[in-house]
């Protein structure tokens, strides 16, 4: 930069912070799917960060807080970077958030250092995001955490012969390694990997090259939304259930919103998540209290809405810490090695990663009292981020 | 061997599919010479009521499938009324593109207004729902009833258009319009009525084929170009040429899904550019001259 | 669509209509410079865009070719533009240029694929190319990213002196500067002997190639211009966001282009100027609040214009305006 454009940066940043504690209103712009067909989880964003808003008030310190939301629609990475661009720029937001798809975070991240913006990731999963800038904290999950627990469960399973199926970007590709290399390495064989474009809704053709693989157990990742459904019923339909080949996947293609669609073929699937709605804790049901409260739908809840939550308390921590001015590097300092109890479990904030540490838990497809519930029935303790930790 | 008969399995499926939603189009293409990008939206109100009628008024899926069809075309009424007609036979391409653009974008706000912006399933009966084995492998029982339904359809176009006075009387208006209409056939009225039948047969598809087509508020636009595509290779206006497109392409997108699903829509759209260029007016088209 | 043929401009002073785009631009851009400093990236977009609705008049507007694929030169330039500058070409000028080849070339193809039918068969074709084309996008991830979009575009500083920064304020002008050049460009060739020849053949393609002229080779090579254009526009759009999406090569892009310059009024530079600006200015306040009452606005426009105004919004002004310099003359 030149030391001219440095000079205007710099002038029009202290105009933004002498701007922000004029109005002392501090706001925060979060970047979710608000429409289109993936407009479920904007939803639950909102309804996770109303519920802690709820439960701990509007202000910090004397500071007014003011969420912002902006509609990232699908993976469409200019898009989220002109929104989070003009949210910086327009908007003087202190902090972003949000983020469900990982090509739209990646998009932002560049801007956040030079606008001195902490940007707290609650859905895109692949590994790398948190790497793409010092100011990125996440407290959903990556592809890694909860698939690597997917692995191990599919060979104490018996799993000989695998096939993958993954959506064609950053976090099915994140998928497909993590699976492929701890399942190799415990012995198992990958006998087909497929990469699905993400507009994908007719599985049938896929299900039956999987078919003709011979492989006795399909692992599958797909984002939440349309596509997952599709799969589950092609998997169904398509006799492979019947013929005995087992589904596993990550909890994105199981969400609670979608069971009933799926209805009572998909009890048995197994899926390993940090989250199910139907989590037995103090935490959980106040938490889901707290939605009904605000008059959410608890049959709409998914990990978003507690990513959303615990997400909302770290910005929370972090304004407390910086006494409301802009200062990143002092916020992310202050959360970094955060612990507390979510709606979820135990977790905490990796200090090495920036990402969050967390139960996953194996679960089945059940019914309990007439209704689908994901039901946990094991827990890997305390999981880092496989492919940013150096354990 | 078996792959090849399962692959065309679902090429057929998914060919029948496109067949019952575009036959409507194509009707409509070849009689009124209307590039009609809104076909899709009117498959997709099928698709809504269909929903709503099973999951909120637990109507049986027959009886769903009629609700839809019929619901549909009372809904399409005013459009082909107020704007449809001023666009039959004359306008150039680009207007009709621009206005069937307009109706798709307006029905898919209204649609996401009533009904939210969420994918919304067709609940199907017992007797349709999980697979079933045809002797080479299983199928989802619901893709047969598919088959069967396009077959019927098919046929039933078949002797309307052949063995009625109704098609008598559309062949006439589809060939010689103006002589048609000196001979005393109300134009007018055919064309209320076939578009009414195009409607209706668009909205059967999208209930129908919401296995394979899920039924959401981008619906419209998502496969707005498909239906067309499907058309303009088949040539507007012919039962035989939607047929065979329709089965043409069902095979060569779920054989480019099998072989090479990352390439995603990649083999559709080169068959399209191929039969474009070796038959300009679709594989069973008539000269318009 | 097909009489919107304006009346050659008054003879006379022959750099009135270059002189009067080039005030226009400068006028529009100083407004937005100072009256909007905290909307400039959006304005870059939009000029990005607008270069593409102009590129679209030419084939469409000029030569009554219907296409909806012609995201697909944006695209392609914007893909060439981007892995250029991840790949070591910083330069932001050099980017344009890469831009500019890319975008004639996919110009050349498309025009050479889609000119040889007229009507249904065209359309379909276009939209064939440009889904051809935006599936190869998805494919090659390897090459741009696929999903993920292409990212990492970091362009150089312009002219070796003002670097891209977030306020978008170099990328603003930079963008500004190539939209006058281009607009004072076509303003001459569209009235040049090609120009007007491309007009005759989209008036009466019959009459045209009566009097001798060959249709197909002036089209594919108005084609290509147009890809020039809207490589341009892909390229700055790749050095202002820094990203290139799939949405760069998709359908939704082709068609709200083609529904900017209808708006505005096809056969016209200055419509494809006031459709570009007037659409994505509403869109960006209306669609911001609810993306689906904005589709549905658009939908209820769209089928308005249709009805109420095929020409398009400009063509009165247009009529008022050569009325004016009637008078003028006389």
């Amino acid at each position: 930069m030149t030391r001219r454009a440095t000079t205007v940066s710099a002038l029009a940043i202290l105009c933004l912070a002498s701007g922000v504690a004029a109005a002392d209103t501090i706001k925060v712009g979060v970047i979710g799917t608000m429409s289109g067909p993936y407009a479920l989880f904007g939803k639950n964003f909102k309804m996770g960060i109303d519920a802690w808003v709820a439960e701990n008030g509007t202000k910090v310190g004397g500071h007014d807080v003011e969420f912002i939301y902006r509609d990232e629609e699908s993976p469409n990475p200019a898009k989220s970077k002109a929104i989070a661009q003009e949210l910086i720029v327009k908007d003087k937001v202190q902090y972003l958030a949000g983020a469900y798809f990982t090509p739209n975070a990646m998009a932002i991240a560049p801007l956040l250092e030079e606008s001195k913006t902490p940007l707290v990731v609650m859905n895109a999963a692949t590994s790398s995001i948190v790497e793409k800038s010092p100011y990125i904290v996440r407290t959903s999950f990556t592809m890694w955490q909860n698939t690597v627990p997917a692995a191990k469960t599919a060979t104490k399973n018996g799993a000989k012969k695998v096939a993958i199926a993954v959506s064609d970007y950053g976090p099915g590709i994140d998928a497909e390694a993590a699976f492929k290399k701890t399942f190799e390495a415990d012995g198992g064989a990958v006998v087909e990997a497929i990469r699905i474009p993400l507009a994908t809704t007719d599985f049938s053709p896929i299900m039956q090259r999987i078919k003709n693989s011979g492989a006795d157990t399909i692992f599958t990742f797909l984002p939440s939304g349309p596509p997952t459904l599709g799969f589950v019923k092609a998997y169904l339909d398509n006799g492979l259930k019947v013929a005995g080949v087992k589904l596993m996947s990550t909890g994105d293609v199981v969400t609670e919103p979608d069971l009933p669609n799926i209805g009572d073929p998909g009890i048995g699937i197994l899926s390993t998540y940090h989250y199910s709605v139907s989590h037995a804790s103090p935490e959980n049901a106040s938490f889901l209290a707290q939605i009904k409260k605000g008059g959410g739908n608890v049959d709409e809840v998914t990990m978003t809405s507690v990513a959303a939550y615990d997400g909302a308390r770290l910005i929370y921590k972090m304004i407390e810490a910086t006494a409301g001015q802009r200062d990143p590097v002092k916020a992310i300092a202050a959360v970094k090695d955060m612990t507390w109890v979510s709606p979820r479990g135990p977790v905490s904030i990796d200090p090495a990663t920036r990402h969050i540490r967390q139960n996953v838990y194996l679960r089945e497809v059940a019914k309990v009292d007439g209704k689908l519930i994901n039901r946990e029935i094991q827990t890997f303790d305390a999981q880092p981020d496989w492919a940013l930790s150096k354990e | 061997m078996r792959i090849v008969l399962s692959i065309a399995t679902d090429a057929l499926a998914y060919g029948m599919v496109l067949f019952i939603i575009s036959i409507g189009l194509s009707i409509m293409m070849g009689l009124m010479r209307v590039v009609n990008l809104a076909h899709g939206a009117f498959a997709m109100i099928g698709g809504y009521l269909a929903s709503y009628a099973i999951r909120d008024l637990n109507a049986p899926y027959g009886l769903a499938i009629l609700i839809a069809v019929i619901g549909a075309i009372v809904v399409s009424i005013p459009f082909e009324a107020l704007l449809y007609r001023r666009i039959y036979r004359k306008s150039d391409p680009l207007i009709q593109v621009l206005m069937t653009i307009g109706i798709t974008f307006v029905i898919i706000g209204v649609v996401n207004y009533i009904f939210g912006p969420s994918l919304k399933s067709i609940p199907l009966p017992n007797a349709l729902s999980g697979p079933l084995d045809i002797g080479f492998r299983m199928v989802p029982t619901h893709r047969v009833f598919v088959i069967a339904c396009g077959l019927i359809t098919a046929l039933l176009l078949w002797l309307l258009i052949e063995k009625t006075e109704f098609g008598i009387k559309l062949r006439a208006s589809v060939d010689h319009s103006d002589m048609a209409d000196a001979l005393g056939i109300r134009t007018e009225i055919i064309y209320a009525v076939t578009f009414a039948l195009a409607i209706g047969l668009g909205a059967f598809g999208g209930v129908v084929g919401a296995e394979i087509l899920p039924i959401e508020p981008f619906y419209a636009l998502r496969y707005m170009v498909t239906f067309l595509v499907v058309v303009s290779v088949g040539g507007a206006g012919s039962i035989t040429g939607a047929l065979s497109a329709s089965l043409l392409l069902g095979l060569a997108d779920t054989t480019g899904k099998y072989l090479a699903p990352e390439f995603g829509e990649f083999f559709f759209y080169l068959t399209v550019i191929i039969i474009v260029f070796l038959f300009p007016r679709g594989l069973f088209g008539r000269s318009h001259a | 669509m097909s009489d919107s043929a304006t009346p050659a401009p008054p003879r006379g002073l022959p750099m009135i209509p270059e002189a009067s785009g080039a005030l226009a631009i400068i006028g529009l851009g100083a407004i937005g410079y100072f009256l909007f400093p905290d909307d400039l990236a959006f304005l870059t977009r939009l000029i990005g865009i607008t270069l593409l609705v102009l590129s679209l008049d030419l084939v469409t507007g000029y030569c009554g070719v219907a296409t909806l694929g012609h995201a697909a030169q944006f695209g392609v330039a914007a893909y060439a533009a981007g892995i250029a500058c991840v790949r070591g070409v910083t330069d932001p000028i050099a980017l344009l240029g890469v831009g500019l080849v890319a975008g004639t070339m996919m110009g050349l193809i498309s025009g050479a694929l889609i000119t040889r039918f007229r009507g249904l068969p065209q359309l379909v074709l276009s939209i064939a190319v440009g889904q051809l084309v935006a599936a190869l996008a998805n494919k090659l991830s390897w090459l741009t990213g696929g999903s993920d979009g292409l990212s990492g575009i970091t362009p150089g500083k312009v002219f070796g002196l003002y670097g891209f920064d977030m306020y978008s304020r170099t990328a603003f002008l930079f963008s500004l500067g190539v939209l006058l050049i281009v607009f004072v460009v076509l303003s001459r060739f569209v009235r040049s002997p090609f120009g007007l020849m491309c007009r005759g053949i989209k008036d009466d393609d019959l009459r045209a190639r009566m009097i001798g002229v060959s249709i197909y080779p002036r089209l594919v090579v108005m084609y290509g211009v147009s890809g020039a254009v809207a490589g341009l526009g892909g390229a700055l759009t790749a050095i202002s966001t820094g990203v290139v999406g799939l949405d760069s090569v998709s359908f939704e892009r082709s068609a709200e282009v083609l529904v900017m310059l209808v708006l505005g009024g096809a056969g016209h530079l200055w419509g494809a100027l006031a459709g570009a600006l007037i659409f994505q200015i509403f869109e960006h306040i209306v669609a911001a609040a609810n993306p689906f009452h904005w589709m549905m606005l658009v939908g209820l426009l769209l089928i308005g214009i249709v009805v109420f105004a095929p020409r398009g919004l400009i063509a009165p002004v247009m009529a008022l305006a050569t009325r004016l310099a009637r008078k003028g003359d006389a």
